[in-house]
């Protein structure tokens, strides 16, 4: 069960830390992605102011200059220049010029000046196949180039057009490092964080799963146990302290009641005592016929009356842990066949069938006076419950670490209303007219000796109840702890 | 037969006192063990009965005492635990018996002279004779008058026991303490089926029943 319990927190320990990070890392995803956004715009906004100022400088020199000989070296002169002082700059290739391309083609589109790396003859097809708006920056994409250029144009008055290109190279390379960064970071974080959220969830569980165990084996067993409390008072360490005080409350009414039912128990022997003794005595007299009668039924409802007492009593004490229990070697065979030797008549006159199987010898350490009243329990229970004309058959038979006492019949079955109920005191069929204490008491014993009780309804149909008792290979270890409990009487 | 009675429930020491006195016995009573311990060393006592609640002393421990003052008379233990003591068990080996609370008055009465009977070692018998049953015990075989009863081995010990308490009454759970080895308290007529079939082939149709019920007590074997 704590196994159980275990994955159950561990799963949830780890629900919790998993949607708690999806929800840190998305966040963090989205403020990245708007902060580089706006990096990125703000970087080409400076690109194209750089360029639109240079590519005017460009034009005042190219429209100043006199077209001769000197006039591409001047204009290649001041473009190489202003290349030199292109904005976010990878340092270590100040030396190459393949970032800035400047170029300027005649009024028909012919090139007239390059300035740049190879011929330009791809940066000429490139910008002929760009519809540009005038005045504004614009990216172009040229064969053979891996990275897109940003390019700012101009006419000047003699209708020729200047093209300034700054490559994006940089621009890319620095979003692309603030990015690989950022992922670093990023993934560092979510572990963290993960690592964080699960380690926290998973020691508030673990305060929870302890405080279920406690409680869960407070179920079972003693009410002095009492869930553990940490140092910190925060609702996890209320909850224990609530559930403490509930303890404490529920440990002193059992007590109470354990007090009262043990004294009223035992004071009512002595005038039970009294009373039966007295009824017998006038019975011994001679009395009429009809007084007979009404005397004999009084002191056949005090002996119901005394068993009810006796079995709640031990149903009770069996259920506190205190019943005693004196085990010895058992034959089952035999101990069942004496008790069926004993059943078969009464029920026979009743119309009912009782048959018996056994296979090997079945030996269990039992306290054979409990085991004898456990028998008689599950057969006047099958007796009260049974229409006649059926058939109770026994199978004893080892399973495992255990003997298996199987008790089936063929009559109507558990009704559905008891399911899960059956084995609880004073739970009974609406037609029964027991007090419920028959099966409650089976259980009890059978948990004595380290054994256990099962009750199902047939598939076609009857009621199967299957009692084990621990071989006697295997019995030394459960019973060891029974056997030591004194009654507390 | 002079018993003592050790109770300390007044009530109850009264009645059983009458009953035991109309049954032909002699009863000092006392209500406490001080008292109990002089009645015991003023006069010998056939048996003692004694409830081992008592106001002044542990049951136990006051029988402990009279055995040590050379007290060895049987004991018939009243309890009003439901568990069996594991030293009235010890006890019960060693000759004396208990019953607890509340019991039959004659159950009680048929143990008590089970107990006076055991003072007496009786020979062994190898045959068993109440009028006209006779029981042969090495053969396992039973004849009424002339007849030889068709009897099941566990009919056999029913009526043995019977037999060996003519006259007497037997209570249910004394039969199935002493014929069964159990110590059950059936909520069905269990016992009663084996009377009825075993009464069916003693007291067959016109012979005089020999097995008697006591309505609310248990059975008796006619003696005469």
């Amino acid at each position: 069960m704590s196994s159980a319990t275990g994955r159950r927190v561990h799963s949830a320990a780890w629900r919790i830390s998993l949607w708690g990070t999806v929800a840190f890392a998305c966040g963090t995803l989205i403020i990245f992605w708007s902060l580089h956004a706006f990096v990125a715009k703000d970087i080409q906004r400076r690109t194209d102011a750089w360029i639109s100022g240079e590519v005017e400088t460009l034009s005042d020199v190219a429209e100043r200059t006199p077209k001769n000989a000197l006039y591409g070296r001047v204009v290649g002169e001041v473009a190489e220049l202003a290349s030199r002082e292109v904005p976010n700059r990878e340092p270590g290739t100040a030396g190459r010029n393949d970032s800035v391309f400047f170029l300027q083609t005649a009024k028909d589109g012919s090139p007239v000046l390059w300035a740049g790396e190879g011929n330009g003859t791809a940066y000429l097809n490139a910008i002929r196949g760009v519809n540009a708006k005038p005045d504004t920056p614009f990216d172009l994409h040229v064969d053979g180039a891996k990275r897109p250029y940003r390019v700012a144009e101009v006419v000047i008055p003699d209708g020729s057009r200047i093209y300034l290109g700054l490559s994006e190279r940089d621009e890319l390379r620095m979003l692309h490092q603030l990015r690989e960064h950022f992922m670093k970071l990023w993934a560092l974080c979510v572990l963290l964080g993960f690592a964080i959220i699960f380690y926290t969830t998973r020691r508030m569980l673990g305060d929870v799963r302890r405080i279920s165990e406690v409680a869960a084996h407070i179920g079972e067993s003693d009410l002095s146990r009492r869930v553990p409390t940490s140092g910190w008072n925060d609702e996890i360490a209320q909850l224990s302290s609530t559930l403490n005080r509930m303890l404490e409350r529920i440990e002193q009414s059992v007590h109470q009641l354990h007090t009262i039912t043990n004294s009223l128990a035992h004071d009512l022997r002595s005038p039970l005592t009294a009373i039966r003794a007295r009824l017998e005595i006038v019975l011994t007299r001679d009395v009429k016929e009809q007084d007979a009668e009404s005397i004999e039924r009084a002191i056949n409802e005090i002996d119901r009356l005394t068993e009810i007492l006796n079995q709640s009593l031990d149903v009770a004490e069996a259920q506190a842990h205190a019943l005693r229990v004196e085990p010895e070697r058992v034959d089952l065979e035999q101990l069942l066949d004496g008790m069926i030797e004993l059943y078969r008549p009464c029920m026979s006159e009743k119309g009912l069938r009782l048959e018996f199987s056994a296979g090997q010898p079945v030996e269990v350490m039992a306290d054979a006076g409990l085991v004898h009243r456990m028998i008689a329990n599950l057969l006047d229970n099958e007796m009260k419950h049974l229409p006649p004309a059926r058939t109770v058959s026994i199978a004893l038979r080892a399973a495992g670490e255990f003997a298996e006492i199987v008790v089936e019949d063929d009559g109507p079955g558990f009704s559905p209303e008891l399911e899960g109920q059956l084995f609880r005191p004073g739970v009974k069929g609406s037609a029964s007219r027991g007090y419920g204490l028959g099966l409650a008491f089976v259980q009890a014993v059978a948990g004595a000796h380290g054994g256990a009780i099962r009750a199902e309804n047939r598939e076609g149909g009857g009621a199967r109840l299957t009692v084990q008792l621990p071989l006697v290979a295997h019995a030394a270890a459960s019973t060891e702890a029974s056997a030591g409990v004194v009654s507390a009487d | 037969m002079q018993l003592l009675l050790v109770e300390d429930d007044l009530e109850i020491q009264t009645f059983l006192r009458n009953a035991l006195t109309e049954a032909g016995y002699y009863v000092d009573a006392a209500a406490d063990a001080k008292t109990a311990e002089r009645m015991a060393m003023e006069s010998r006592h056939d048996a003692l009965i004694v409830d081992l609640g008592l106001p002044d002393q542990d049951g136990m421990v006051l029988i402990v005492r009279l055995r040590q003052m050379g007290v060895n008379a049987p004991v018939m233990i009243l309890s009003a635990r439901r568990t069996v003591d594991d030293r009235v068990l010890g006890l019960e080996q060693g000759g004396d018996d208990y019953l607890t609370k509340p019991f039959a008055l004659a159950e009680l009465m048929a143990r008590l002279r089970n107990l006076l009977k055991r003072n007496v070692p009786a020979a062994e018998a190898t045959r068993l004779r109440v009028l006209d049953l006779e029981l042969d015990l090495l053969r396992r075989e039973a004849m009424r008058g002339e007849r030889v009863l068709n009897l099941t081995p566990q009919e056999f010990t029913l009526l043995e026991y019977l037999c060996r308490n003519p006259g007497r009454v037997v209570t249910r759970s004394m039969i199935l303490d002493k014929v069964w080895g159990m110590r059950i308290q059936p909520a069905t007529n269990v016992v009663d089926v084996h009377i009825y079939r075993l009464r069916g082939k003693v007291d067959a149709e016109g012979l005089p029943p020999l097995i008697r019920t006591l309505r609310g007590v248990g059975y008796v074997l006619r003696d005469r």
